[in-house]
């Protein structure tokens, strides 16, 4: 009886924190659907479809922290396979499309891969790495796609919005694009060897070394498959906005959003805790805060603003939680 | 192998040994092939006007890497340095017309507040400094971005005495006043660092921030002393940006950010802290401003400068990591 208690107590503490992302989920959502006059299919479709890119990116770099690194370069990614996309793409027939966008995955994986291998081999930190290729990667989408513009199919768009221009009510395929990649991810941190292989890197290096962990291995395809959730990211942009953007404000204020999306959901720097679907909910928070905001009628100057200090408010209340279990200990 | 190898393989491995004892000479060696590189592509570059520009850029640069060093020496950083530094050059511009004094001091002011509230995130409510500075930057490109069109509306020119502090030069036009800032800020921080007690602490807090703690350090005090230094120099890095410039806007120190971590990362400064010195920032600075110098001699577009100076920071920074390990 009291070891059905205290597993209780245990599973509360250790998934404590993700619930009260998906209760906050859910409040805010509860909130929004009472603050705007009319709430129907087309905010729906509008919310997920709209979300999409900073899920993709937040599953990404929720797999490459808890294998212990950190990628800077996630959002300069989404804005390099959002330019080649969009290049490529243009005026080509949707089956072309599709063979396209699974080329820029597995490109950006390779890509991405190659970092995780540079970093093993140059035992440069992490942080200094993803840094160097951000800028590599928003030079090289300058290079693609020097200003907005390229294009896509409308397959492509309603594969990712549900609608050849990107304005339907229907959001059945931004559903479907939105679970599957969770679900795959989630399954594959939870429930494969390889998985648990980057759980066990990020947690403690040493300790999966000399537990037979190809720790090298690990950091490689923790890093192929954030790029490949980037590259996925970028797609999605494209589905969304119908075109390609180098901006590289854009890739920065992506990296940001994601890397507090992932913190938010319960995911620690330091490596080796945290999941994939924490990850997921806080980004639709941090994607779901800004139509809060329009509808409230704040700008989006002053949006930025209330964004970025409700991410700071809600690291300090945790921060201050963890002192106090601290102290209490 | 035979005996004779020997003498030749121990020699060899002794000037390795060398370089990773003093891994300083082998970034003294970058900068000065890269000076010469540089020279080859334009001779008009090895003379007082051109290495003048070079230092006229490296001045802000290693300032706001200076900031960066000593947060990263605690195991911090400050992804918050180009934004501040923007923002104070932006209240200085604006506060020009009321005279330079008064428009150095608001923009040092707008430094003071965002480092302070940094330290406070940082110290005292334990938000990982990442998060904390890349909202904060975010905080303020917003704020800033709404305040240009409200409350700060005047002035986008500096005043003339931040014009000669920031681009001017003395001495037959040869040393700019901006180098001279710059070596008041080096000698502060390396007194700081290597003569005082905050020094110490700072390494020890990097080194091993648990047992700082239990030896009795209050090492929140020492995160809002230092992130306030930090917020404080990048706005004077600012300030200087917007007098070589002459006008402000908010993307003035945006290009900053990544040279203001390279310049610290390839000048031996470990990113986890307590390994580490300002001397080698200083160096990391001038080779990516000599780096900047080349790169726009060869007039190749801003797309392949920017995958050029990622790929030679990596570079860099992987042979320091080469070389530093190899003892």
């Amino acid at each position: 009886m009291t070891a059905v208690v205290r597993r209780r107590a245990l599973n509360l503490r250790r998934h404590g924190w993700s619930i009260g992302v998906w209760l906050l989920l859910a409040i805010l959502i509860g909130w929004y659907v009472l603050l705007i006059p009319r709430f129907g299919s087309f905010q729906i479709a509008s919310i997920i479809k709209n979300s999409l890119p900073l899920v993709y990116l937040a599953i990404g770099q929720a797999v490459i922290v808890i294998t212990g690194g950190i990628d800077l370069g996630a959002g300069a990614m989404l804005v390099l396979t959002n330019s080649t996309s969009a290049t490529l793409m243009q005026d080509q027939p949707f089956l072309v499309t599709i063979l396209i966008g699974f080329g820029i995955i597995l490109g950006a994986a390779a890509l991405n891969g190659f970092v995780g291998w540079i970093i093993n081999v140059s035992r440069v930190p992490d942080i200094v790495v993803t840094l160097a290729t951000s800028f590599i990667y928003s030079g090289l989408a300058l290079m693609i796609l020097p200003g907005p513009g390229g294009g896509t199919s409308a397959g492509f768009r309603i594969l990712f919005t549900g609608s050849d221009d990107g304005t339907g009510t229907s959001f059945g395929f931004s559903l479907g694009m939105l679970l599957v990649p969770v679900v795959i991810a989630a399954f594959f941190m939870r429930r494969s060897r390889t998985g648990l292989s980057l759980y066990a890197t990020g947690s403690d290096l040493n300790a999966a070394y000399l537990s037979g962990v190809d720790i090298r291995r690990a950091k490689v395809i923790g890093y192929a498959f954030g790029g490949a959730m980037a590259g996925l990211a970028g797609l999605a942009t494209v589905a969304i906005t119908g075109s390609g953007d180098p901006r590289f404000s854009i890739g920065a204020n992506a990296t940001l959003n994601s890397v507090a999306a992932i913190v938010l959901g319960g995911v620690a720097l330091t490596g080796g805790i945290g999941s994939v679907v924490g990850a997921v909910a806080a980004a639709i928070i941090v994607f779901f805060l800004s139509p809060i905001l329009s509808a409230m009628g704040i700008d989006p100057n002053t949006a930025q603003v209330v964004q970025g200090s409700l991410i700071v408010v809600v690291m300090m209340i945790a921060g201050l939680l963890a002192l106090r279990r601290r102290r209490a200990k | 192998m035979t005996v004779a190898d020997l003498p030749g393989v121990r020699r060899q491995a002794a000037s390795m040994r060398l370089l990773a004892d003093h891994p300083l000479w082998v970034l003294g060696g970058v900068l000065v092939v890269l000076i010469a590189i540089t020279g080859a592509i334009r001779p008009s570059y090895l003379s007082f006007s051109g290495l003048r520009n070079t230092v006229l850029l490296a001045a802000p640069l290693g300032i706001m890497a200076a900031a960066q060093t000593l947060l990263m020496l605690t195991g911090g950083i400050d992804l918050s340095v180009a934004m501040v530094a923007t923002g104070a050059a932006y209240v200085a511009g604006n506060r020009s017309p009321s005279g330079a004094l008064i428009a150095i001091a608001s923009g040092l002011l707008v430094g003071l507040i965002a480092g302070a509230t940094n330290g406070i995130g940082v110290g005292i409510f334990q938000v990982n400094p990442l998060i904390m500075t890349l909202a904060m930057a975010a905080i303020l490109l917003g704020l800033f971005t709404s305040w240009a069109q409200t409350i700060f509306t005047g002035s986008t020119t500096v005043a003339p005495l931040i014009k000669t502090l920031g681009g001017g030069s003395f001495f037959g036009n040869r040393v700019p006043y901006n180098a001279l800032i710059w070596v008041g800020v080096a000698l502060v921080v390396m007194w700081l660092l290597k003569r005082t007690g905050l020094g110490r602490i700072t390494y020890a807090i990097g080194d091993n921030p648990i047992a700082a703690r239990l030896s009795g350090v209050r090492v929140w005090q020492v995160h809002l002393v230092l992130y306030t230094l930090a917020g404080l120099l990048a706005a004077l890095a600012g300030i200087l940006i917007a007098g070589r410039t002459g006008a402000v806007d908010l993307q003035l120190a945006s290009t900053f950010l990544l040279p203001s971590v390279a310049a610290a990362v390839i000048g031996g400064t470990s990113i986890f802290g307590g390994v580490g010195s300002y001397s080698g920032t200083i160096l990391g600075a001038l080779i990516l401003s000599v780096l900047n110098s080349m790169l726009t001699f060869l007039n190749v577009g801003q797309a392949i400068q920017q995958v050029v100076y990622g790929l030679i920071v990596l570079l860099l920074a992987w042979l320091y990591a080469k070389v530093t390990t190899e003892r």
